[in-house]
C-alpha cells in the first residue's frame, strides 16, 4: 500500500494541503512585491511540511519525518529568511517590474496550465479512489506554474522563486505518489543545496555589479 | 572488483584534497594528471574484466557496471586525462600571469577533481535515485568551474547553467518517480524497484502510461544536461565562459554522462513500450538539436560558442542514432560518443591556447594561426576536419554508420535530411575556423606566446596531439578490442 485513499482523514488533509499550496503558487504568480513572493513561498513550504508530516504519520516512516522537519526548517524558515536578508534587504528590492506579460494574462495562463495538468494525468495513469489521483494533478499544476513564473518574470530573484515553487510541487507529488521512494530525503537535501547556491550566486552577482538590481533583463551580454 | 570501481571513482578526489591542502597549480596539476592516468588504467582493466564476467553488481545495486557503463567510464576517463593535461598547463599560465588568484586556482582544482569523480560515480551506479543525486551534484561542482572567473558574464553563465540544469534534473527526478511508480506490484523491495538491472528484467511488466510519462520526462530532464534542443540554452554560455579545459570536460564528458542516463531509461522503455514510441521521441529531439545546432553554427562568431553549438549538433546526431536503433544504430551511437568526446576535447583545448595567445574569443580577430602558433593551428585544422566528419578521421566512420542505420531503419528521407544538415554544418563551421587558421596574421594584433616554459608547452601539446592521433587511428581502423567493447555495451541493452 503506497498511497492513501481519498476518503480517509489523512487523505482529505493531504488533498486540502495540496489545494492550499496551489493557491499559494497562484498568489506568487499574481503578486508584484518581492516581499510577498517570499511570504507566499514560505506559507507553501509550511503546508508542504504539514502534508509530509501527515503522510509520515500514516505510514510511520522515519525518513518522511526527517523530510518534514527538513522542509520546515530549510524551506519554511531558512530560505525565506536568507533570501529576505541577503537579497531583498541588501539589494533593496521592492517592486518587481520586469514582467513580460500583464498580471491578468499570467493568471489566465496559469489557469490554463492547471486545466492542462488535469488533462495529462488521465485516469489510466492513476486508479481512482486514491488520494494521489486528486493530488498529482495539483502538484503537476504547481510545477507548471513555477515554470511559468520563471518564464514571465525576468528578474533573477523572481526566477529563483519560480524554481523553488517547482521543487515544492515535485515533493508534494513525491510524497503522495511514491511515499516509499528510497531517495526522497537525499534528493530533498540536494535540491536545498542548489537553492542555497542560487541565492549565493544572485547575491554575489548583485554585489559585483554594485547595483540594486540584478535583473536578468540586463543580462543581455550572452545571446544566441 | 567492487573496491576497484570505488577506487576508480574516488581517484580524482586526490586533486581536490591536494587543493584543499593548499597545493598550487603545478603540484595540483601533476596530481590531476596522475589521477587521470590512474582512472584510464583502471577503466581499461574494468573493460577487460567486464569482457569476461559481463556484469558487476554489488552493494544491492549501488555499484553496478556492465558493458555500457564500462564503455562510458572509459570514455569519460580518457577525457578527464586529456583535460587534466590541459588544465595543468592552462592554470599554471593563468597563475603566473596573475589572472587567477591562488585561491581561484585552488578552487579550480578542488572542483575539477570533484566534478570528475562525480561523473565517474554516476556512470557506475545502478540505482536510478543515486544517479539523480550524483548528476545533480556534478552540476553544482561544474557550475563553480563555469563561474570561476567571477566576472559578470561568467556569473551570468553559471546562474543560467545551474538554474536550467537543476530544473531539468528535477524533471528527471519526477520521471524517475514515475518509473518507480510504474513498478508497483512487482515482487521487489523498494530499493530494487529503483535499480536498473531489476527494472530492466521486469521491463515488460511495468505499467504502461506511467512508463511512457517516465521515459518522456527523463529524456526532457536528462536531455537538459545533454543539451538536446530546445533545452540547450545554458550550453553555449557555460561552454564559452568556462576556462577552456573545463569546457572540454563539459562538452566531452558531462554531456555523455547525461546521454548515458537517457540510454538507461531508453533500454527499459524500448522493451516496455515497444520501439516505435522510443524512436519517435529520440528522433524528434535529435533532429531538433541538429537543426538548432546547425542554424547557430551559421551565425555565431565567438569560436568557443561555435564549438558549443557543434556539441549540440553532435548530441543530436547521437540521439538520432539511438532513435534509428537496431544493432547498427546503437553501434554508431557508441562509436560516435567516443569519437566526439576525443574530438571535442581536442578542439576546446586548442581553443584555450588561442584564448591565451590572442586574449579574445572572437573568430574574426584571430588570423593566421599556422604562422603565429603553428602547432595549435595545425591541430585546430585537423580537429576541424575531424569534428565535421571528413575522412580519414573517426567521426566520418561513425557518422557513416549512423546514416547506414538510418537507411536501414528510418526510411529514405530522415537520413537524407540528416546528411543535408551535416553538409550545412560543414560549410558553416569551416567558414569560421579556416580563416582563423590560414589567413594572413594581422600585424597589429599582439600575439602572446601562450606557454613560456618548455614544461608547459609539452603539457599543452600532449593532449591535443595524442587526441588527434587517436582520432586518425579510429578513422582508419577500429581495434578489435574496441569493437568487442562496443558490442559488449550494446549487448548490455538486450
Amino acid at each position: 500500500m503506497e498511497s492513501l485513499t481519498a476518503t480517509s482523514g489523512a487523505g482529505v488533509l493531504l488533498d486540502l494541503c495540496g489545494v492550499l499550496m496551489l493557491l499559494c503558487a497562484f498568489a506568487c504568480l499574481g503578486s508584484k512585491l518581492f516581499n510577498r513572493y517570499l511570504t507566499y513561498y514560505g506559507a507553501q513550504s509550511w503546508l508542504l511540511a504539514i502534508a509530509c508530516g501527515v503522510v509520515a504519520y500514516n505510514f510511520g516512516r522515519v525518513e518522511l519525518w526527517v523530510l518534514a522537519v527538513l522542509t520546515l526548517a530549510v524551506k519554511g524558515i531558512g530560505i525565506p529568511a536568507a533570501a529576505r536578508r541577503l537579497l531583498i534587504e541588501r539589494l533593496e528590492l521592492q517592486r518587481d517590474v520586469a514582467i513580460s506579460t500583464g498580471l491578468s494574462t499570467a493568471i489566465i495562463l496559469g489557469g490554463a496550465l492547471t486545466a492542462f495538468s488535469y488533462l495529462v494525468i488521465r485516469p489510466q495513469l492513476l486508479p481512482t479512489g486514491l488520494v494521489a489521483a486528486a493530488v498529482i494533478p495539483l502538484s503537476t499544476a504547481m510545477i507548471l506554474l513555477g515554470c511559468e513564473v520563471m518564464v514571465v518574470r525576468r528578474h533573477t530573484v523572481a526566477q529563483l522563486i519560480g524554481w523553488l515553487l517547482v521543487e515544492n510541487g515535485v515533493f508534494l507529488g513525491a510524497i503522495t505518489l511514491v511515499a516509499t521512494f528510497p531517495f526522497i530525503v537525499e534528493a530533498g537535501v540536494f535540491l536545498d543545496i542548489v537553492a542555497g547556491v542560487l541565492i549565493m550566486v544572485v547575491f554575489v552577482s548583485g554585489l559585483a555589479r554594485q547595483l540594486a538590481e540584478a535583473s536578468s533583463a540586463e543580462l543581455r551580454e550572452l545571446r544566441g | 572488483m567492487t573496491t576497484l570501481v570505488i577506487l576508480l571513482t574516488l581517484l580524482p578526489l586526490a586533486t581536490t584534497l591536494a587543493a584543499i591542502g593548499g597545493a598550487q597549480a603545478r603540484v595540483a596539476g601533476y596530481l590531476a594528471i596522475a589521477a587521470g592516468c590512474g582512472a584510464v588504467g583502471l577503466s581499461i582493466w574494468l573493460l577487460f574484466w567486464i569482457a569476461g564476467h559481463r556484469v558487476l553488481s554489488s552493494l544491492s545495486g549501488f555499484v553496478y557496471v556492465d558493458g555500457l557503463s564500462a564503455f562510458f567510464l572509459f570514455t569519460v576517463a580518457v577525457v578527464v586525462l586529456l583535460s587534466s593535461l590541459g588544465s595543468a598547463a592552462y592554470l599554471r599560465v593563468q597563475e603566473i600571469s596573475g589572472e587567477l588568484s591562488s585561491v581561484q586556482v585552488r578552487m579550480y582544482f578542488g572542483f575539477f577533481g570533484g566534478f570528475a569523480s562525480l561523473m565517474l560515480a554516476s556512470l557506475s551506479t545502478g540505482n536510478l535515485g543515486m544517479l539523480f543525486v550524483l548528476i545533480e551534484a556534478s552540476t553544482l561542482a561544474s557550475a563553480a568551474l563555469v563561474g570561476l572567473e567571477a566576472q559578470a558574464s561568467s556569473l551570468e553563465a553559471a546562474w543560467k547553467y545551474i538554474i536550467i540544469s537543476s530544473l531539468g534534473v528535477t524533471i528527471a527526478l519526477v520521471g524517475t518517480m514515475f518509473l518507480f511508480y510504474s513498478g508497483t506490484g512487482l515482487p521487489l523491495t523498494d530499493n530494487l524497484r529503483l535499480t536498473w538491472p531489476y527494472l530492466f528484467q521486469h521491463a515488460s511488466e511495468l505499467a504502461h502510461p506511467a512508463l511512457k510519462l517516465a521515459f518522456l520526462l527523463s529524456v526532457v530532464g536528462y536531455g537538459t544536461k545533454v543539451g538536446l534542443a530546445p533545452m540547450h540554452t545554458w550550453l553555449p554560455d557555460a561552454h564559452s565562459e568556462a576556462p577552456s579545459p573545463t569546457s572540454a570536460m563539459l562538452s566531452a564528458a558531462l554531456l555523455n554522462t547525461g546521454m548515458y542516463a537517457i540510454i538507461r531509461f531508453l533500454a527499459i522503455a524500448r522493451i516496455g513500450l515497444g520501439t516505435h514510441y522510443v524512436q519517435v521521441v529520440m528522433l524528434s529531439f535529435g533532429f531538433a538539436s541538429v537543426l538548432i545546432g546547425v542554424l547557430f553554427l551559421v551565425t555565431t562568431i565567438n569560436f568557443k560558442r561555435l564549438f558549443a553549438y557543434s556539441s549540440v549538433e553532435h548530441m543530436g546526431i547521437i540521439a538520432i542514432a539511438l532513435g534509428f536503433g537496431g544493432q547498427l544504430g546503437l553501434y554508431g551511437a557508441m562509436l560516435h560518443t567516443l569519437n566526439h568526446a576525443i574530438g571535442k576535447a581536442v578542439l576546446f583545448l586548442t581553443s584555450g591556447d588561442v584564448v591565451l595567445g590572442y586574449r579574445t574569443r572572437e573568430a574574426t580577430k584571430v588570423r593566421g594561426l599556422l604562422t603565429t602558433l603553428p602547432l595549435t593551428g595545425t591541430v585546430l585544422m585537423l580537429a576541424t576536419f575531424s569534428i565535421l566528419g571528413s575522412p580519414p578521421f573517426g567521426l566520418f566512420l561513425s557518422e557513416l554508420t549512423i546514416l547506414r542505420a538510418g537507411f536501414a531503419h528510418g526510411g529514405l528521407w530522415l537520413p537524407l535530411a540528416l546528411l543535408l544538415l551535416l553538409v550545412i554544418a560543414f560549410v558553416a563551421f569551416a567558414r569560421r575556423t579556416m580563416p582563423m587558421i590560414l589567413g594572413e596574421p594581422d600585424i597589429r594584433s599582439q600575439v602572446l606566446r601562450p606557454y613560456v616554459a618548455g614544461e608547459q608547452r609539452v603539457l599543452a601539446a600532449l593532449p591535443i596531439v595524442a587526441g588527434i592521433a587517436a582520432l586518425l587511428v579510429l578513422g582508419l581502423w577500429i581495434p578489435a578490442g574496441l569493437h568487442t567493447m562496443i558490442l559488449e555495451s550494446i549487448g548490455a541493452l538486450g
